[in-house]
């Protein structure tokens, strides 16, 4: 962006749009649209650049003392793709919005059922019967209309992954079966992309992130190990979600990799702990 | 010193009367050193072919690790929900 406006340039034309002038420079949204719809940029471009001179757009603001302005450029630059958007995957999408992903590909053949209101995250009264996708897609754009999503309403294989995660940063395993999860892992790691994987039965949950994928068949070492897929519920779906959105946010923002460790939630004590697969 | 079982989902209604918060706590037999965790699974009731995962003082394991007293050794089956 050549003809980008310096700093002071970029304050003077920001002059109107800027909602607080001292450390930090803030922007809302509103002068963030203004400003994109000016110089020909999306909103999640202008956040960007707004970013890199150190202005905040105020939907942030809150995350200033947690989050470093080069971890959420990072975030904001960053693409995942989330298999399964049903339990883990609708509160995953959430929480990944709220801290600054950029873009989302969202991957889920199915429609939401009454049975899935206990726990999934985009599953309300109004959407029964919806494809999951769609009213991920929807209520993500409602909470982020920076995010760039894509709602694809497919059955994931081994023939629609290699193109999916080319071009991708982290896949997310949000899948409801281990035969499922295997096969996603196995794609990563061919695709050489990092591996987020969440899992939940009952009232616990697993989560990881793997860069070399071959966790899951560390974990699962009978290759004939299949199933676990038990009833859950919403407060296993969102404790392991935040667990995995916290491994993927400290990945992508380079802050530190959990390389090797299984992170195990209980919600019915509650507990967390981690274990070494070393 | 005991050897300290947890156990995880399905694995604790092998168990009549487990409560999740307090776990096991497990003496070996007089005059036992060790014993394998497959061994000690069988010795609590629990099915090996449920045991999907192993975790021995936090690192992984499997059915034929020995534990002894003091170890803490956890149990999970498949788990695979989403």
């Amino acid at each position: 962006m050549d003809s980008f406006p310096a700093s002071a340039a970029l304050r003077d034309l920001l002059a109107s749009c800027l909602k607080f002038s001292g450390a930090p420079s803030v922007v809302d949204m509103d002068g963030t649209r203004r400003l994109a719809h000016g110089l020909g940029l999306t909103e999640g471009q202008a956040m960007r650049v707004l970013l890199a001179r150190g202005i905040w757009p105020e939907r942030f603001l809150r995350s200033r003392e947690s989050v470093s302005e080069e971890t959420l450029l990072r975030l904001l630059s960053s693409r995942v793709l989330i298999a399964g958007c049903g339990g883990l995957g609708g509160h995953l999408a959430a929480l990944l919005a709220r801290s600054g992903i950029g873009c989302l590909v969202l991957c889920d053949p199915d429609i939401f059922e009454e049975s899935n209101l206990n726990r999934q995250r985009f599953c309300t009264e109004k959407t029964l019967g919806h494809p999951k996708v769609e009213a991920c897609r929807d209520g993500l754009r409602e909470m982020a209309s920076y995010l760039e999503v894509q709602a694809l309403p497919w059955e994931l294989d081994e023939d629609n992954l290699p193109g999916l995660l080319k071009g991708t940063d982290a896949v997310a395993d949000c899948l409801d079966s281990l035969d499922k999860k295997k096969m996603l892992e196995r794609a990563a790691r061919n695709a050489g992309v990092p591996y987020l994987h969440g899992a939940v039965a009952r009232h616990e949950g697993f989560a990881f992130l793997d860069r070399e994928g071959s966790m899951m068949s560390r974990l699962y070492a009978a290759p004939e190990t299949t199933g676990g897929n038990m009833n859950t519920t919403g407060l296993t779906v969102a404790a392991t979600a935040c667990v995995m959105a916290a491994l993927l946010v400290r990945s992508l923002g380079r802050e530190a990799d959990n390389r090797d460790r299984l992170f195990h939630i209980d919600v019915s004590l509650p507990e967390l702990e981690s274990f070494s697969l070393s | 010193m005991s050897i300290h079982v947890r156990l995880s989902t399905t694995l604790r209604e092998c168990v009549p009367g487990y409560v999740p918060e307090e776990g096991l706590d497990i003496d070996l037999a007089p005059g036992e050193e060790a014993v394998t965790a497959g061994e000690l699974a069988s010795r609590l009731g629990i099915p090996a072919a449920e045991i999907k995962i192993v975790m021995i003082n936090g690192r992984q394991g499997d059915l034929r690790n020995a534990v002894t007293e003091g170890d803490r050794i956890a149990y999970f089956p498949a788990v695979g929900g989403g």
